[in-house]
């Protein structure tokens, strides 16, 4: 008869298996990429203002990772920032339109609208009201945000289940439990999949922010080098700003499976 | 035996759409009474306006000889759909905690524990709801249901989402836990679509028509209790069985 300490370390060896898969193969993947690339660009031998080999996008990595470090750590502050404030405010109306019918009636068309509009139209104006400096960056990155949670929070509030408003009308419940006990939990896959979509778009906002008028940050550091030719930095800059960009994505889809533990994440909108 | 539910000159529209017209029947104290229908027929509105949930167009329903909006307020209700609603983020234990929680009280007679006890969930406590099979599931819902001890248990088509296996058994279990909380639940009332299972439950079997929706007829199951699955061989209930579908027309 199979003992369950016999099983122990076949199960072991399945998940470092599937641990190798999900790792691994990725980055054989992107060496060989690598590698091909490199190979391209030398016996092609492409100027390195339009593609500079792999090997000294890493030099270059190597020699200035503390002055990119400082410029991406700069973006991903303001990229955090504008993400809590999106997403705090979005998330305040949503509740708002879920209670009540007017106030989603008259608001949701202003909200259909900011969505609408090219973040990058939106730029200017902001960095012409609050400067230069870090406000604007965070009011680009909270605008990208907001669309995202308001959809996805009305959505998910509203899709309980009539069966379970039934019991809780059965037990007298009043809103207050029926939003704390029921409503908001039902909603948290789908408000966790805005939270995960706006993670990337807040990035996004605050590089924009930086494009239209900024004196550092990541987004900064990619114009100025466009300007001046210098493709190696360029695409250092640009691989930092997706490693942050991911790593934030990454910390979320870990909150998420620690919060809802009990469903796997739904994908919506 | 006194009327413990009384119907009188029920009527409910949507809108134009007549529901029904002048329903009047009574529920005996400590009948098993089931309502059965063609698919449409009001059902689970019925039952749902029965216990108070969903407001009468006219007419009324009084439990105990008061309005069932007391009733409700004194929590001598227990509901259980087809679907159990079980909140998925909650163990079973804390599912069946949920109506206590909400009302607050700290006084109860029977502890979510002693609950899953009843429904043969003992040792199931602490799992989640998707740990469950639908059978375990339904059980962890009538637990629930029994929370406040309720006079009257409201099932609306309870088993039918189950397999036929799983549906008898559970017809079993309903019958056995009814039968040990007697001193609580007095009475149930039953939706299903179900004919077999209306029979083999019930004291009384009420057959709605089609809309706009009337008594078609009133059958009184004079089957002995406790009921046993041989019963289902007799020709008492064969007989039963065949008169219910001629009276739906059901092929």
């Amino acid at each position: 008869m199979l003992q369950p300490e016999s099983l122990q370390p076949l199960f072991n060896v399945k998940t470092a298996k599937k641990g190798i898969e999900v790792i691994g193969v990725p980055i054989v993947f992107s060496l060989g990429i690598f590698a091909i690339w490199e190979m391209i660009v030398v016996a092609f031998s492409i100027p390195t203002y339009l593609l500079p080999p792999p090997s000294m996008i890493l030099t270059e990595l190597g020699t200035n990772f503390g002055s990119l470090l400082g410029h991406m750590g700069l973006t991903m502050l303001e990229a955090t920032a504008g993400y809590a404030l999106g997403n705090a405010t979005g998330f305040a109306l949503a509740i708002l339109f879920a209670h009540s019918k007017y106030i989603e009636k008259g608001l949701y068309p202003y909200a259909i609208a900011l969505k609408t509009t090219p973040i990058i139209a939106m730029a200017p104006l902001l960095i012409l009201w609050l400067g230069t400096g870090f406000e604007s960056k965070v009011a680009t990155a909270a605008l990208i945000c907001f669309f995202p949670i308001i959809v996805n929070t009305v959505k998910g509030l509203h899709s309980v289940d009539s069966d379970a408003i039934d019991l809780f009308k059965s037990y007298r419940a009043n809103r207050f439990q029926v939003f704390t006990k029921l409503s908001l939990p039902m909603a948290l896959p789908y408000i966790f999949s805005a939270l995960k979509i706006a993670t990337g778009l807040s990035v996004v906002g605050a590089v924009v922010g930086e494009f239209v008028g900024a004196n550092n940050g990541i987004g900064y550091v990619i114009l100025v080098s466009s300007y001046h030719l210098e493709t190696v930095t360029m695409f250092a800059a640009i691989m930092i700003s997706a490693v942050g960009g991911i790593t934030f994505f990454a910390v979320v889809s870990l909150l998420e499976k620690k919060i809802i533990y009990w469903q796997k994440g739904i994908e919506t909108t | 035996m006194s009327t413990l539910v009384q119907v009188k000159e029920l009527s409910k529209r949507f809108g134009k759409l007549v529901v029904y017209e002048e329903l009047n029947f009574g529920v005996q104290d400590g009948e098993f009474v089931s309502i059965i229908g063609p698919s449409g027929c009001g059902k689970t509105t019925l039952l749902r306006i029965l216990g108070g949930l969903i407001q009468p167009s006219s007419g009324e329903v009084r439990i105990k000889g008061r309005p069932v909006k007391i009733a409700l307020a004194a929590r001598e209700l227990g509901f259980v759909f087809q679907n159990p609603v079980l909140l998925p983020w909650r163990t079973a234990e804390q599912n069946v905690a949920l109506p206590l929680e909400i009302v607050g009280s700290k006084e109860h007679v029977s502890t979510p524990r002693d609950l899953l006890k009843i429904v043969g969930l003992e040792g199931f406590e602490n799992a989640l709801p998707k740990e469950l099979s639908g059978g375990m599931a339904q059980r962890v819902a009538i637990a629930r249901a029994l929370a406040f001890k309720p006079s009257i248990l409201f099932m609306d088509e309870p088993f039918g989402a189950l397999d036929e296996i799983t549906r008898n058994r559970m017809n079993l279990e309903l019958l056995r836990i009814w039968k040990e909380e007697r001193a609580s639940i007095s009475s149930i009332i039953f939706v299903t679509h179900s004919i077999p299972e209306a029979v083999f439950m019930s004291d009384r079997v009420i057959v709605l028509s089609t809309r706009p929706t009337r008594i078609e007829e009133t059958l009184t199951i004079d089957l002995p209790r406790p009921r046993t699955t041989a019963m289902k061989n007799s020709d008492q209930y064969i007989k039963l069985v065949e008169h219910l579908r001629k009276v739906i027309g059901d092929d």
